[in-house]
Parts: structure tokens; C-alpha cells; sequence
């Protein structure tokens, strides 16, 4: 098993050892101290935005994905009154499955898949093992990874952020200066995380959503959510906590972006964005579908038709 | 309990140790019901070590942005129902039609 791990991370060591040496050598081109804790610090930045800017385009897709959203809000919002008030799991099971059914059906799916996380956790551990070796590789113990080399891998570990070095951990180190950039960016990472979250829950949930089990559970999570930050970190080098606390304010802002633009239907955001919309005087997206669907359902309930269609497939449509 | 689902045990709990501390700070990803989380918990509790593992990967190699997603249950042990139906079982009835049986695991 560990022989598989190595082989597989192995790859994905040596990408992540050559983006980080290469920002390292621009970094160094533009002047500044190659063996400074900023240089290496920025590179490992560097490695963030490369990575995440590599995964820009399932961003885009999943925010066009909310346009979809959009045309089948009156199906969801008939899935959801026919839920209301129960909330037993077995319930709320069938009204997800029942709601996930709907996205297939459609062809759409606000959620962006699992792929993301199964591919940026290898770079994660990729750097957590580079940042690891870096004092077994400036001893000589242990072999090269590509550009790091014994004096590349001696210099960054020399290197220093407010005077604790990249790869230190707050159990392994006996420096007040580790100890307090850990906790400062343990603190970091839970206020982005948090913030993250409360704003997802906050400004782009419907109301109908946030009074379910699911909601509350999520409620909880985000509180314990901080102590999980503070375990776990406290056995990282400080460079991973750096690289993990830039990928969270790269999601806020990400995030903060697709909130502000293409607010969920139903939700604070979405007011808000109408609200801009019409302040400025452009039309607001999806209205004109949703005058049209009530017209036709007005004529319909003229029509003497007073039952509403409900989603379902032909077979039953015909048995009335 | 088989052979198979004592040897998957260790990895059921590698992965209830992700939804317990890795998935809460992240947000909802999954393009399926049940998530790939939920999934390989079933799948290596019914089918054991080897089918679950392999259920498991196949499953995750189908989450990726350019599916449609949707309803996606662990294949179900022979002679068993399909957890969908079991689920399905929980529609509350529309006030204008019978209650009849909808499965809506028929339209995945």
C-alpha cells in the first residue's frame, strides 16, 4: 500500500517541486532574496493560483449551469411544497432523491462533482510530502525531487516567515515564532472557511431550504469546523497552512463572485441582484419566462382546468 | 457478516472519517444521490471489500462535471430492492391522485 501511494504521488510530487521552483527562479529574477521565507512563501502562492486558475474552466461551467436553475425553479418549488413540514429523514431522503431525479431529467445540476476534490488532494498531500522532506533532502537522507535539489531543499527550509521556517510544525518545533504563525493561520483558515459558508448560507439558500435538518446539521458543522482546523493543524508545516489558507480565500472570493452575478433562485442574493438590476435599469434575467408561465397558468385556471400539471412521466399523465 | 465486508471495515472507516472532518469544509459537491461518500459506505458494507472498492472507483470515475447526475444507488444484493424504491416508498401522496407506488429509481 505504501509502495502505491509513493508511486502514484510521486508524479504529482514532481509537478508540484517544478511549479514552485519555477516561481521561485521569477521571484528571484525580480529581485528578491532567494533564500527569504517571502520568496518561497509567494511560490507556494503561485502554486495555488496555478492550480486553481487550471480548474477556471469547471467554474465557468457550473455557473452556466444556473441559468438552467433558473427555468426549473417551478418544478423545485413544487418538490418542495410537497415536503413542507416534514422533516423525518426518511422525507427529506425522498424529496432529495426525488430533486436529483429533476437535475437528470433536465439536464442540469447546480452541484460541480467530486472530480475537483479528488484531483487537488494529491497536490495537497504532493506538497505536504515536498514541504516535509525539505530538511531529510538539505541533510542528504533523502533523495532529490526534481529541481529540489540538497542546496535548493537546504536553502527553503533555512527560510523563514516572521521568523518560522516553511516547514515546521507546531508539534515538532520549539520556536515561539512557530507557534504563533500557526495559530494566526489556523485562525485565518477557520474566519475564510467560516465566512465562506455563512455567506453561502446566509445570502444564497432559499428560505425553504434553511429550516431543514440538513441546514442545521451544516449549522453545527461550521462551528466544530474550527477545531478541526486547529487539530489537523498543529501537525502541518507551516507552508501547507499557507497553501491551504490561500485556497480558501481564493473560494471566498470565488464564491463571492458567482453570489454577487448568479445569486441561487429563490435566494437573499438573488433580491439583491434584481434590486442592482433594476436600479440600473437592465432587465432582470428569467422574468420574462416566469410572466409568461403565470399567464399560462392563469389561462389555463380560466379554462376551467383548475389542476396544475404535476412533473411526471406520460404513463401516469394519461390515468386520471 | 462475509469475509469480505470484515476486511472492508477499515476503509468504511477511512471513509466516515472524511464526512466527518474533510467534507464539512468543503461545500456540497456531489452531482449524485446518494453522494460518492454515502455510496462507498453502502457499497463496501453490502458488497464487501472487493465489489465495493470496485463499485466505488466506478462511481467516482462517473462524478465529473460533464454528467447529468441524478440517482445513482449501490446495485442491491440479490433478492433485495433497490434502495430507490425503498426511498420512493416515502413520497408523500399528491392530494388530487392516488398513492400509488411512484419509483422514481425507473427514471435513472
Amino acid at each position: 500500500m505504501g509502495d502505491f501511494f509513493n508511486s502514484v504521488l510521486r508524479p504529482i510530487e514532481l509537478l508540484v517541486a517544478w511549479i514552485m521552483y519555477g516561481f521561485h527562479e521569477v521571484f528571484t529574477t525580480l529581485g528578491l532574496d532567494p533564500a527569504s521565507g517571502l520568496a518561497w512563501g509567494l511560490s507556494i502562492i503561485g502554486l495555488v493560483i496555478v492550480m486553481r486558475a487550471a480548474m477556471i474552466p469547471l467554474f465557468v461551467k457550473q455557473i452556466n449551469a444556473s441559468r438552467k436553475m433558473q427555468l426549473i425553479q417551478p418544478e423545485l418549488q413544487k418538490i418542495q411544497k410537497k415536503y413542507k413540514g416534514k422533516t423525518d429523514p426518511e422525507s427529506r431522503q425522498a424529496m432529495t432523491q426525488e430533486t436529483m431525479a429533476l437535475y437528470k431529467k433536465e439536464g442540469t445540476n447546480p452541484f460541480s462533482s467530486c472530480l475537483p476534490i479528488l484531483v487537488q488532494s494529491p497536490f495537497f498531500f504532493g506538497l505536504f510530502r515536498v514541504l516535509n522532506g525539505l530538511d531529510e533532502i538539505g541533510a542528504g537522507k533523502q533523495e532529490a525531487i526534481g529541481p529540489i535539489t540538497r542546496e535548493v531543499a537546504g536553502q527553503a527550509e533555512q527560510a523563514t516567515i516572521f521568523g518560522a521556517q516553511l516547514s515546521d510544525t507546531f508539534l515538532g518545533a520549539n520556536n515561539p515564532a512557530t507557534y504563533i504563525v500557526t495559530v494566526v493561520l489556523i485562525i485565518l483558515m477557520s474566519l475564510t472557511t467560516f465566512l465562506t459558508q455563512r455567506q453561502l448560507m446566509t445570502k444564497n439558500m432559499p428560505a425553504s431550504a434553511l429550516d431543514n435538518p440538513f441546514a442545521k446539521q451544516q449549522k453545527l458543522i461550521m462551528y466544530v469546523m474550527p477545531i478541526v482546523f486547529a487539530v489537523s493543524g498543529i501537525n502541518f508545516p507551516i507552508g501547507v497552512l499557507l497553501y491551504w489558507f490561500t485556497t480558501n480565500v481564493w473560494s471566498m472570493v470565488q464564491q463571492f463572485y458567482v453570489i454577487r452575478n448568479r445569486p441561487a433562485p429563490g435566494s437573499a442574493a438573488e433580491k439583491a441582484y434584481h434590486e442592482r438590476l433594476a436600479r440600473r435599469g437592465k432587465p432582470i434575467p428569467g422574468e420574462a419566462e416566469r410572466k409568461a408561465a403565470e399567464a399560462k397558468a392563469a389561462e389555463e385556471a380560466a379554462a376551467g382546468q383548475g389542476q396544475r400539471v404535476q412533473p411526471k412521466g406520460k404513463k401516469r399523465a394519461k390515468k386520471k | 457478516m462475509t469475509l469480505g465486508q470484515v476486511a472492508a471495515q477499515p476503509l468504511v472507516w477511512v471513509v466516515r472519517a472524511y464526512q466527518l472532518l474533510i467534507s464539512p469544509m468543503t461545500p456540497a459537491t456531489c452531482r449524485y444521490f446518494p453522494s460518492c461518500s454515502a455510496y462507498a459506505v453502502t457499497a463496501l458494507r453490502r458488497h464487501g471489500l472487493f465489489r465495493g472498492t470496485w463499485l466505488t472507483l466506478r462511481r467516482l470515475g462517473r462524478c465529473h462535471p460533464w454528467t447529468a447526475g441524478g440517482v445513482d444507488h449501490v446495485p442491491p444484493l440479490p433478492g433485495h430492492p433497490d434502495d430507490g424504491e425503498l426511498i420512493a416508498r416515502h413520497i408523500p401522496p399528491t392530494p388530487s391522485e392516488p398513492a400509488s407506488q411512484q419509483s422514481t429509481s425507473a427514471q435513472t
